[in-house]
Order: structure tokens, then C-alpha cells, then sequence
């Protein structure tokens, strides 16, 4: 049975670990939680169903449109809603995303319905064995894919020019900015590529749940949680803690009862911060005076 | 002007000075004035032959989420924390309330009074465990406080879950009271609550909280004690946002978890504090008749009042990030202040030195 | 009598050695200067000697009482209070209510002053008196309902510096209290700094680049690099002294 749990837990961390990299990211440069980030991933499915459904397009023609289209949407948030007020305080920053969450669910409702909507599935949905555990193809693809995402995003921040750029924007603005980096242009990118991670997440999470408005709230909490577990700065970090907090969530379902499960992760959120208030593997930042 | 530090002379009453603490007198005269007419506003309100129930009932609404928001003004406002878990807080005075009413019989006021007191005890916890948390990390803090309570009402059997607790009807001093009543009753709370922070925010604790906000380093460097005062912040916080809870749940008679184990409450009010301004007493009556009105025109509108809310938040943080009261408020201001530079450099006595004090007390 | 006494401090930033076996000794009622090159680890020590920063080994003592444990907000309970390099200031906040919250330390019962009881209001009123008497000897009069952020950096300064005085110590950390004002108020904050000492009998630990002002107030001045103590004496022992100027023209000591 442990097997098994850990197993449906690593299922579902995978699901929730795009959401939290892609909360880090934008973190990192912007010092702003994205809440809208779970909506970027709605939209991306909802365009991805509709790609499929009534345009006939083909799975990955499909997923790749909608991931350019809701990288499109990230850098119409950065330009319309955060850059006019990028000097404003942490506070304003966070409400405002709480502004583009309030649209984008009401733009979905609006256009879509609030009635949830089954997402075609691309895989075999009998349960297969693997490694002594019972789990379906699904959760096996989205790990991968997941794996894949990660591989390519490490190689971005490692090896490109943009990505390195980001890092220095992430460590010192200001001084990235007197070194020549375009900062504001970063910052685009930075809400590009919570674009890209977030229409993959929403994807890749819609065969597996449905496809609604309110299809992603609960994993960008998740993803939250996750994020501030790994620390806010890390992104091995934000999937460790998307991975921890799913494998605890079974195993306090599977240990203790369901009325568990969802509150397990606030549990453990509220225990670690009372700790460890820079999170698991957080930067101890030395007291400035 | 070196020289005249030394100068031992007592210093004649500085004609200036009486001129600014006179000015000083008669703004705040006008505040009470303003203040006082709002009121009287409000308790002839009910009494207008056009209005009718249901307008009484939703005024008694609005007047709770202004005194939830204000709880919510005391943290983000004041002391400069962000709460997005304030609803816990709502629904520890709403079930404290009802639990009570329900097994000891305790009246709407008894009611009130304990509902804010365990949601102080709460707080004081809270601002315990969360001391050191600052920004993104103290808003998933309170946010996984609030998802933690929301469970523990849909679970724990005595909280009767989704079925929720029905209640007989409120009674104040014997009498049994209606809508009508509990407007009164709402309001007159209401009054102390404003009354109570406006003390507060003016009071060396007040100052000590915005001492904090703006730099704990110089507020601990002039003796302020960060862990004394942050858990006193986080329980006057809660204090004041259990009282409303407890009448929010009283004036329907009714509270189950469908309402109090969900997080809108907590983000609503959190979008109160930050639309009206929490930095201003005025602040959370601005922002909370906005998030206490447009649910009631959400049901008509759905998901356009999705977008028209979105929107409307968007729009307020762009034009006025410190809160529509801030700019409301901002001429007067700004008038004010030229009065009392004028005052302060009255002429006769602009260049009068003043004692070297300052030592020994 | 000795005020202020540190002995061995040791902090380690990482690999780092900010302060490496430092002492120093105030004794009361003088005017001690601390200088050194920059990074010489002087505004470290500052923040270990008003309990802001943690340290591996060494002790301090303030009128023979262990302070090694206090927390930053007790320094003051003791008398010590002190000013910032770059300046913490309540940006937004008045003159008035900056100095305010330097009396801080005489506001009684939290609880008494939250309800505005009578006997918290009449202590307001004796803290506002003494707020607008530290005003007055620093000419701070026509800038009290000013928000601080429209002052200039030499008003500023004052304002740090009455804020520290509110609240009546005994000892004032001063860090850099003259830097980025110009020659006509750096003239008169040192002078303001003589009087507080001399005629309030206010003890005085100063940081501070301009050597003119050292020179000029201090009785006593130790002088630090690298982190450890290089040399100590007298203005005129520590103008004299070969590894002071080989220290001050960028020359390898030792």
C-alpha cells in the first residue's frame, strides 16, 4: 500500500510542480505571486479543447498553439496590468494578479460555461502496473513530460543568454541593469514562460480532472504552498515541494482518512513556516541593518 | 545658529506652535463633525419611508464587512502584514457566536463580546507562530491557516458541517430583535470599533505599529518589541473581525460551512483593505460596501460581474494603489498641510531657539 | 567607569571575517571615535554592540551588567540608543511622529495607552513635551508636520539624531552622523554633538569618515581594520601612529 501511495502522490505532485515553477519564476523577478497563474493553465486547456474539438487540429498542433497563445497572455498581463504599476508596493502587486484572476474566470464562465467539460484523453485509460503499483498511463505521460519541462527549463537558465540574464535579474536588478540587461525585457520573458508552464500544466492536467473554470484553483494552491516549501527562489526547490506535498496528501488519505488529504498540505505549510520562515531550502538572507 | 544651542533661557510659549495646535484642534473638530454626520446618516437610514427590508438587511451587511475589513486595516494597513486569512478569523466569532447561542442560550451581545475574544486568543496564536514571516511567505501562511479552519468546520462534527447550525432568533437585553434591530445593533458596534481604532491609530501603540511597518530595524532600535507588538497587532485584528463575525452569522440565524470553510470571505476582505486603503480610517468603509455590494449585483450579471470586478480591482490598484480613500482624501490633505506650514512659520517668532532638553528626565 | 565595554568579538560572514577578537572600552561620559578604512568592519561592530548582529565568541558589558543576550528593543530599556548610517527613517510618517517613537521607551502600559486612558493621556502629552523639547534644540520646529521624506538628507540627519535623544539615554551609537551634509550642518551637528555630551552628559560611541569632526570630538579613538583592532589613543597618539597612516593610505599592515 506505501508503494502505492507514494506513487499516486508523485501523480499528483507532478501536477502540481509546473504550477509552483512557474510561481517561482515569476517570483523571482518580479516579486509578485501570480494567482492568475492557475487560470493561464485553464485557458491553455480550454484553447487546447477547443483546437481539438471544433478546429479538428491534431493533439500537439493543438497543445502547441495554446501554449503559444497563453504565452501571449502572460506578456499581456506583464504589459497591461503589472508594468504600470511595477514600482507599486507587495501588496498591490499580489491583488492586482487577484484582478487577472477575477477576469480571466470570468471571461472562461462567459464564454464557455461554468458546466465542466471532459477533455479528450489521448492515452489508454486502464490502469497499468509499474514498478509493483497500480497507476494509469496518464500520470505516466505527465511525469515525463513533466521530467521533460524540467530538463528544458534547466538548460535554459544554464546554457541560453536569456536564461542567464533572468538569473542575474533574479539575484541583483540593479545590477543587472547597469550591467545592460534589459530588465523590463526579462520581466516579459519572465511572464512568458509562466505562460508556457502554465498552458502545459493546464493540459496536461485537463484529461486527468476536466476542463472548468475553477479546474485549476485547487492546484494553484497547491502549487503555491509547493513554491513557498521549496522557498520561493528555487526551482529544484518548488518540485521537491510539489512532490512532497503530493505524496503527503495520500498518505495522510490513505493513512489517516480523506478529510485529511486536503488539509494536510495547509497543516504542514503553517508547521514548516512557524520553523523555518524562509521555507525548506529558502535562502537565509544575512539581516542588513 | 550653533551658538544658540547652548543657550540655557527658558523659551517663551512659541506663538507659532499655539497657532498649529490650534489648527491642529479644530481639523480634528471637522473630522468629528464628518464622522458624527456619517452616523447620524446611517441611524436615520432605516427610518426613510422609501426604504424598505431588504435595504435595512443588506445595510446591516455592509456594516459587518466594514468591521471585518477594518480587523483586516489594523495588519495590513497599520502594522504592514498581509492577511489573506482574515475569514478564518470571521468564522472562529460566527461559530463561536452560534455554538454558544445554541448550548448556553448566550444573547447576540454576550455572543459578540466572546466571539471576538476566542478570535483574539486565535490571532495572539497566530501572530505567535507566524513572528518572523514577512510578504509572499506570511500571505501562504494565513492563507493555510484559513484552508486549516475551513477544514476543521467541513469535518469536525460538532461544527456540523455543511448542514450547518440553525439558530433561534437574536434577542438583545430580552427583547427579541429583527432585521430592523440588528441594524441597530450592527451600527452602534460599528461606532465603537471606529471609535476604538481611531484611539488606537493615534496612540503610542499605534505609532509603534507603524514603526514597524516602515522599519523594524528603527523601530527595535528605539525599543519596540517586535514580538509584543506584532501579537498585539494580530489579536485587536482578529479581535475586532470575530465581532463581525459573530453578527454575520446571527443576523441570518444560520451558519454552516458551505459559507465558512471556503477562503472567499478571507480574499474579500483582503480585497476591502486594499481598495478602500487600510492606511486611513475611512479606508475599510469604502472597500467594504464595495465587496459587500458587488456580490449582490453578481447574481444578475455572473460572469460579466466576474470580469467587471477583476476589472474594477485592476483599475482602483493602477489609479490609486494606496486605496480610493487616500485619493478621496488626498486635497483635503494636502490643504491641511499648507494651513499648517502657514501656522508654523508665523513670522513674530519663526527663528525662536528653543531649550537644549532633551536629557534627563 | 567604564559604560560600554566589548572584549573578543568575533563575527564570521561565511568565510568572511567582519570583525575578528575586537574590543573597545567607552568609559562614561566621553566622546570615543571608532574609525577605520571602509569594510573595516565598523558598522558590524555597531550592530553586535547594539544587539543586531549575532556573534561567535567575544562578550559585551554595559555598566558591568552582560548584555551578550539581550535582543535590540532592551538596548534601549538600558540606556543605550543609536542612529543609522544611511538613515531609518519613518519615510511617510511626520518629524514629530519620527521623534515620537523614540520616546518609546517611556510609553507605560501598552494596554493603558491602546484605550487612551487618562493617566496613558496625560503620559502622551509628557512624551509630546519632551519630543517638541528635543525638536527645539535641534532646530527641528518648522519641519514637525512635514512628512520626512520631503526633508533634505542634512534634516534628516537631525531627525535620527532627536529621535535617539527622545528617549532620554545615556548612551548614543552614532553612526556617521555627519556624512552627506554639507560643511554649514556638519559644523552644527557636531556642535549639537558636544552640547548633548557635554551639557546632557550623554556618553558617545561615533563612527564617522570626516577625520576633521574625530579629531575635533572625540577623547578617545580606536581605530580598526579588517576586522581587528589596529591601534587606540588620543587624537593626537592616533594621527601619529605609523600603522594608522600605512592603514588610511591603503598600505598592507603587519
Amino acid at each position: 500500500m506505501l508503494g502505492q501511495l507514494l506513487m499516486s502522490g508523485l501523480a499528483a505532485g507532478s501536477l502540481y510542480a509546473l504550477t509552483a515553477v512557474a510561481v517561482v519564476v515569476v517570483f523571482r523577478n518580479t516579486r509578485t505571486i501570480n494567482l492568475a497563474q492557475g487560470d493561464f493553465a485553464m485557458m491553455g486547456a480550454f484553447l487546447a479543447l477547443i483546437f481539438i474539438k471544433s478546429l479538428g487540429l491534431s493533439y500537439l498542433f493543438a497543445l502547441g498553439l495554446s501554449v503559444v497563445c497563453i504565452m501571449a497572455l502572460g506578456v499581456l498581463t506583464e504589459r497591461l496590468v503589472m508594468r504600470p504599476i511595477a514600482d507599486s508596493g507587495w501588496l498591490t502587486l499580489f491583488t492586482a494578479t487577484l484582478g487577472v484572476y477575477y477576469i480571466l474566470h470570468g471571461v472562461s464562465g462567459w464564454l464557455w460555461g461554468r458546466d465542466t467539460k471532459a477533455f479528450p484523453v489521448t492515452f489508454d485509460p486502464t490502469p497499468i502496473h509499474f514498478l509493483g503499483t497500480v497507476v494509469s498511463e496518464g500520470h505516466l505521460i505527465n511525469m515525463a513530460w513533466v521530467t521533460a519541462i524540467g530538463a528544458l527549463l534547466y538548460s535554459f537558465f544554464r546554457y541560453t543568454k536569456q536564461g542567464i540574464a533572468m538569473r542575474a535579474v533574479t539575484d541583483d536588478p540593479e545590477t543587472a541593469q547597469l550591467m545592460g540587461i534589459p530588465v523590463r525585457f526579462i520581466v516579459m520573458l519572465t511572464w512568458a514562460m509562466a505562460g508556457f508552464l502554465g498552458a502545459f500544466a493546464g493540459i496536461l492536467a485537463a484529461p486527468i480532472i476536466y476542463v472548468a473554470p475553477e479546474m485549476m484553483d485547487e492546484v494553484l494552491i497547491k502549487g503555491y504552498v509547493a513554491a513557498v516549501f521549496g522557498g520561493l527562489y528555487s526551482i529544484p526547490g518548488a518540485i521537491l515541494g510539489a512532490i512532497l506535498i503530493g505524496v503527503a496528501e495520500n498518505l495522510a488519505g490513505g493513512y489517516l482518512g480523506a478529510h485529511f488529504k486536503t488539509a494536510i498540505a495547509f497543516v504542514m505549510i503553517v508547521i514548516l513556516l512557524a520553523f523555518r520562515p524562509q521555507g525548506l531550502i529558502g535562502i537565509q538572507k544575512r539581516r542588513e541593518v | 545658529m550653533a551658538e544658540s544651542i547652548t543657550t540655557t533661557a527658558a523659551p517663551a510659549p512659541s506663538g507659532s506652535r499655539a497657532a498649529v495646535a490650534t489648527l491642529k484642534n479644530t481639523f480634528q473638530m471637522q473630522n468629528w463633525v464628518l464622522a458624527g454626520l456619517f452616523f447620524a446618516a446611517c441611524f436615520v437610514f432605516p427610518l426613510l419611508p422609501f426604504v424598505e427590508g431588504w435595504m435595512v438587511f443588506q445595510g446591516a451587511f455592509i456594516i459587518i464587512y466594514i468591521m471585518a475589513a477594518q480587523g483586516v486595516s489594523i495588519l495590513t494597513g497599520y502594522t504592514g502584514l498581509v492577511t489573506v486569512g482574515h475569514g478564518a478569523f470571521l468564522a472562529i466569532g460566527a461559530y463561536t457566536a452560534a455554538l454558544l447561542m445554541k448550548y448556553t442560550g448566550l444573547s447576540v451581545i454576550p455572543g459578540m463580546i466572546a466571539g471576538g475574544l476566542v478570535s483574539a486568543v486565535f490571532g495572539l496564536a497566530l501572530g505567535l507562530v507566524f513572528l518572523r514571516l514577512a510578504g509572499a511567505f506570511m500571505a501562504i501562511g494565513t492563507l493555510g491557516f484559513a484552508f486549516f479552519i475551513g477544514a476543521i468546520v467541513n469535518n469536525v462534527p460538532i461544527f456540523e458541517g455543511r448542514t450547518g447550525i440553525s439558530l433561534p432568533p437574536n434577542t438583545v437585553f430580552g427583547f427579541e430583535i429583527d432585521d430592523f434591530g440588528f441594524y441597530y445593533v450592527a451600527l452602534v458596534t460599528l461606532a465603537l470599533t471606529t471609535l476604538f481604532v481611531h484611539s488606537l491609530i493615534r496612540s503610542g501603540v499605534g505609532r509603534a505599529f507603524k514603526a514597524l511597518r516602515d522599519s523594524d530595524k528603527a523601530a527595535e532600535s528605539s525599543g519596540v518589541n517586535r514580538l509584543l507588538y506584532r501579537t498585539l497587532a494580530f489579536s485587536i485584528s482578529a479581535f475586532i473581525t470575530g465581532v463581525a463575525g459573530a453578527l454575520n452569522g446571527l443576523i441570518v440565524n444560520y451558519i454552516s460551512a458551505e459559507v465558512y470553510g471556503d477562503i472567499w470571505y478571507s480574499v474579500d476582505l483582503l480585497v476591502a483593505a486594499v481598495v478602500g486603503g487600510s492606511a486611513m480610517l475611512f479606508g475599510p468603509f469604502l472597500g467594504g460596501f464595495f465587496v459587500a455590494m458587488v456580490p449582490f449585483y453578481l447574481e444578475e450579471l455572473a460572469d460579466f460581474a466576474f470580469i467587471l470586478k477583476g476589472v474594477a480591482l485592476i483599475a482602483v490598484l493602477v489609479l490609486a494603489p494606496a486605496g480610493v480613500a487616500e485619493v478621496v482624501a488626498r486635497p483635503v490633505r494636502a490643504w491641511r498641510q499648507r494651513k499648517l506650514l502657514e501656522a508654523g512659520e508665523s513670522p513674530e517668532l519663526a527663528d525662536a531657539p528653543g531649550p537644549p532638553t532633551g536629557g534627563g528626565s | 567607569m567604564t559604560h560600554l565595554r566589548c572584549e573578543g568579538i568575533t563575527v564570521r560572514f561565511g568565510g568572511v571575517m567582519a570583525c575578528d577578537n575586537v574590543s573597545i572600552e567607552v568609559p562614561e561620559g566621553k566622546i570615543v571615535g571608532l574609525i577605520g578604512p571602509n569594510g573595516a568592519g565598523k558598522t558590524t561592530l555597531f550592530n553586535v554592540l547594539s544587539r543586531f548582529q549575532e556573534y561567535e565568541s567575544g562578550h559585551i558589558t554595559y555598566r558591568d551588567q552582560n548584555v551578550d543576550r539581550k535582543k535590540p528593543h532592551e538596548m534601549i530599556r538600558l540606556g543605550m540608543a543609536r542612529t543609522f548610517q544611511n538613515l531609518n527613517l519613518f519615510g511617510e510618517q511626520s518629524t514629530l511622529d519620527n521623534i515620537l517613537i523614540g520616546a518609546h521607551r517611556h510609553l507605560g502600559n501598552p494596554l493603558a495607552n491602546m484605550f487612551s486612558l487618562p493617566g496613558a493621556r496625560r503620559n502622551e502629552a509628557a512624551l509630546v513635551d519632551k519630543a517638541l523639547a528635543v525638536a527645539d534644540m535641534l532646530h527641528l520646529n518648522h519641519q514637525l508636520d512635514k512628512p520626512v521624506k520631503s526633508l533634505s538628507y542634512g534634516w534628516r540627519k537631525r531627525v535620527e539624531l532627536a529621535r535617539a535623544l527622545a528617549a532620554d539615554p545615556e548612551m548614543i551609537l552614532l553612526d556617521e552622523p555627519v556624512a552627506g551634509c554639507n560643511d554649514e550642518a556638519a559644523a552644527e551637528l557636531e556642535e549639537i554633538v558636544r552640547h548633548v555630551n557635554r551639557n546632557l552628559g550623554v556618553t558617545m560611541l561615533l563612527v564617522e569618515h570626516d577625520m576633521s569632526m574625530v579629531m575635533k570630538v572625540c577623547d578617545y579613538i580606536y581605530v580598526i581594520n579588517f576586522g581587528a583592532n589596529l591601534a587606540d589613543g588620543t587624537p593626537a597618539e592616533v594621527q601619529e601612529n605609523a600603522d594608522v597612516i600605512a592603514a588610511y593610505l591603503g598600505e598592507p599592515t603587519q
